[in-house]
């Protein structure tokens, strides 16, 4: 039996290595798809989470308000901010026209007389709070806020970022008026009060009650930033691995149409064992792919400008999730290879399904950008198993215990497609 | 000498999936140690689907077929061991070498090492292809890959050979090569059972002829019986015509 199962095995090599197109489907095509959307993505990456969101501000104001919020804005990391288009200072005409053309993301227009319009506001509150009734009602009378501020929203801004930028504009408004609202507190309490005592100028800054630490929950403290990297090679690694469907159905197809099915059934060899030898070679072949792909991500990538894939804590780990994906792609190989009923059938089966598996498995764009019904079908994918179980050590520094369920669920995939295999044989044998 | 069967077919019926009719309808015959058999009829007249049976490829509808004194259901295993099946097709991998592929034919009927090198080397010897030994089968001309597809057939010498036209589509010195040494396999006592078209070849080489039309045997017995027992037949031709009519086949 060993010798026949080498026998199995030595063959599928020598007819795997001489198939040269088929290599470099397995091989070439995964590197390159992993090299070009890695490059494309990192663009995207790098204006969102290193340059920030385009925004242009159109500060009509040139008081506090309006230089709060450049500031506040200038010092962010989530945008970056400009007040001039093509060189010359941006109004209100210009950041419409060229947030309508895609320019930028966002532009914000503060009108003139914003941070009047909040003094106004702020000093009715203040008489109506400190003034006795015998005042005129005049002067008591509470101004309430009319100021505009006007957005102009490029439609492929995304909604979150239209929430940040409202929740800074409120923040920025109302530490404004509170500033405002101290001060005029202060100036009015100093009037009143004897030897034109006064609270100290800078208390309202030094009032910061409440901070914010920003604390990983994983194992990895984050040292790893999310980029197209550590998104983009495990991804595309599956995928490559999945794509093996092609080429091994491919195989199962022309054994039965140039005739040598025919011999295999003759044979006094369980048609098990022949399949064993392809899953053996093929299940190599899928580990030489991950392999190979995660040397693109620790040393080609980098020559392109890109960081480095960071593998995380175990290397047993990345091992055993790899593992279990090469069969599930395997077995899911076999399966396209007994259910199509020609070559061109089990060609086009094989890659329509796997393109749409990767869609669905977040293979495409991350499975956290989705809608949760989407999220809900992901669940079910083996290849969003295998990236979930990448995810969790290459972003959140896993052991083997936490991708065990991942791994398992791969495993019972390869089961089944296996079984459904056999079983498609046994039907197709009764005919 | 008593004559010991080898093969007993028995009552054997075998209806597709999606076919109105059956494509063997009751058939019985029995098969001689020894002999050279030769399945003849027209196209879809169900030979094929017999010789499938007779190897284990998929079983009967209904019926018994006995090989070796093993009923077949149920022993397909243990029978694999002693047939070989030269399949109308050429069932070899183009991409690998002629040496390559009876190889690993050779190891699925478990030879292995030096016996296995030996015999290839014998047969590719015997057969004319020692030179092309190490060449792709894909750069092969048709005879030279019947040859190889015969020799992964037979290098664990069965007991029982089935070949379904192993010489359609090669020029008459291939064909008359193959013909000579499936000869010189039955004096050494392998029985061979075969289908072909070639109808002077088979009256040449049979000497048991089994002539099957619509799924049901027409008429059995040795070339010179069936011509001396079919009126209006001087040569196996006429007898197959006179029993299969000259309606085209599908």
């Amino acid at each position: 039996m060993k010798n026949k199962l080498w026998a199995t095995i030595k063959k599928e090599t020598l007819i795997l290595i001489r198939d040269k197109i088929g290599l470099s489907i397995l091989f070439i095509m995964p590197m390159i798809l992993i090299i070009v959307m890695t490059l494309i993505q990192e663009s995207a990456f790098k204006t969102i989470n290193e340059k920030g969101i385009p925004i242009v501000l159109v500060n009509d104001d040139q008081d506090t308000l309006g230089l709060t919020i450049y500031k506040g804005l200038k010092n962010s990391s989530l945008c970056f901010l400009t007040d001039s288009i093509n060189g010359k200072p941006a109004t209100s005409e210009s950041a419409r026209a060229a947030v309508a053309k895609g320019q930028f993301l966002i532009g914000i227009v503060i009108p003139k007389g914003a941070t009047q319009a909040i003094r106004d506001n702020v000093s009715g509150l203040v008489n109506a709070t400190l003034v006795v009734d015998s005042i005129s009602t005049a002067a008591t009378e509470i101004k309430a806020d009319s100021v505009d501020i006007i957005f102009y929203i490029d439609p492929i801004a995304k909604k979150s970022f239209i929430t940040s930028m409202t929740s800074y504009m409120h923040e920025f408004i109302s530490t404004v008026k509170t500033q405002i609202m101290f001060q005029t507190f202060s100036a009015q309490i100093a009037e009143l009060m004897p030897n034109n005592t006064a609270a100290p100028k800078n208390t309202y800054s030094k009032s910061q009650i409440i901070n914010y630490k920003e604390v990983f929950a994983s194992n990895l403290t984050g040292e790893i930033a999310p980029n197209a990297v550590q998104h983009n090679v495990p991804a595309w690694t599956i995928f490559a691995m999945f794509f093996i469907v092609i080429p091994l159905a491919g195989s199962i197809m022309k054994e039965k149409k140039d005739g040598s099915v025919f011999r295999l059934y003759t044979i006094p060899t369980p048609y098990l064992l022949l399949i064993n030898g392809k899953i053996i070679v093929y299940v190599i072949v899928c580990l030489l792919q991950f392999l190979l792909m995660l040397s693109v991500g620790l040393y080609i990538l980098p020559m392109f400008g890109l960081p480095a894939l960071q593998l995380g804590n175990s290397l047993m780990a990345i091992f055993i999730v790899a593992l279990s994906a090469s069969f599930a792609a395997t077995g899911y190989g076999v399966m396209v290879g007994t259910l199509a009923s020609s070559e061109q059938q089990g060609a086009i089966m094989g890659s329509l399904s796997i393109l749409l598996l990767s869609a669905l498995g977040g293979i495409w764009v991350p499975t956290y950008v989705m809608p949760q019904i989407m999220r809900d079908i992901s669940s079910v994918i083996p290849l969003n198993w295998a990236l979930e179980g990448f995810y969790k050590l290459f972003f959140r520094g896993a052991g083997v215990a936490d991708i065990l369920l991942d791994s398992l669920k791969l495993i019972l995939f390869f089961i089944a497609t296996m079984s459904v295999s056999s079983f498609i044989n046994g039907l197709k044998r009764k005919i | 000498m008593s004559r010991v069967p080898i093969v007993e077919i028995e009552d054997l019926t075998k209806i597709f999936k999606d076919s109105d009719e059956p494509a063997v309808k009751g058939i019985s015959f029995k098969i001689y140690k020894n002999e050279v058999f030769g399945l003849l009829g027209p196209n879809g007249a169900g030979k094929t689907t017999t010789i499938s049976i007779l190897c284990g490829l998929f079983a009967p509808t209904s019926g018994k077929v006995i090989i070796d004194g093993m009923i077949l259901s149920g022993n397909a295993a243990t029978i694999k061991q002693i047939i070989g099946v030269v399949p109308q097709d050429i069932a070899l991998y183009p991409t690998l070498t002629a040496r390559e592929n009876l190889e690993f034919y050779g190891s699925m009927y478990g030879l292995s090492g030096k016996d296995l090198k030996e015999k290839i080397n014998v047969w590719l010897e015997k057969l004319g292809l020692t030179k092309a030994a190490n060449r792709r089968i894909e750069t092969f001309s048709g005879g030279m890959k019947r040859r190889v597809n015969l020799i992964a057939s037979i290098l664990h010498q069965p007991k029982i050979l089935f070949l379904d036209e192993p010489t359609v589509g090669i020029d008459v010195q291939s064909r008359n090569v193959i013909i000579e040494h499936l000869k010189e396999l039955n004096a050494q006592g392998t029985t061979i059972i075969y289908t072909s078209h070639h109808l002077e070849e088979a009256e040449n080489f049979c000497t048991d002829i089994a002539i099957i039309d619509y799924g049901k045997i027409l008429s059995q017995g040795s070339p010179k019986d069936l011509i001396a027992n079919t009126p209006g037949s001087s040569n196996l031709e006429d007898v197959f015509l006179n029993l299969t009519k000259r309606k085209l086949r599908d």
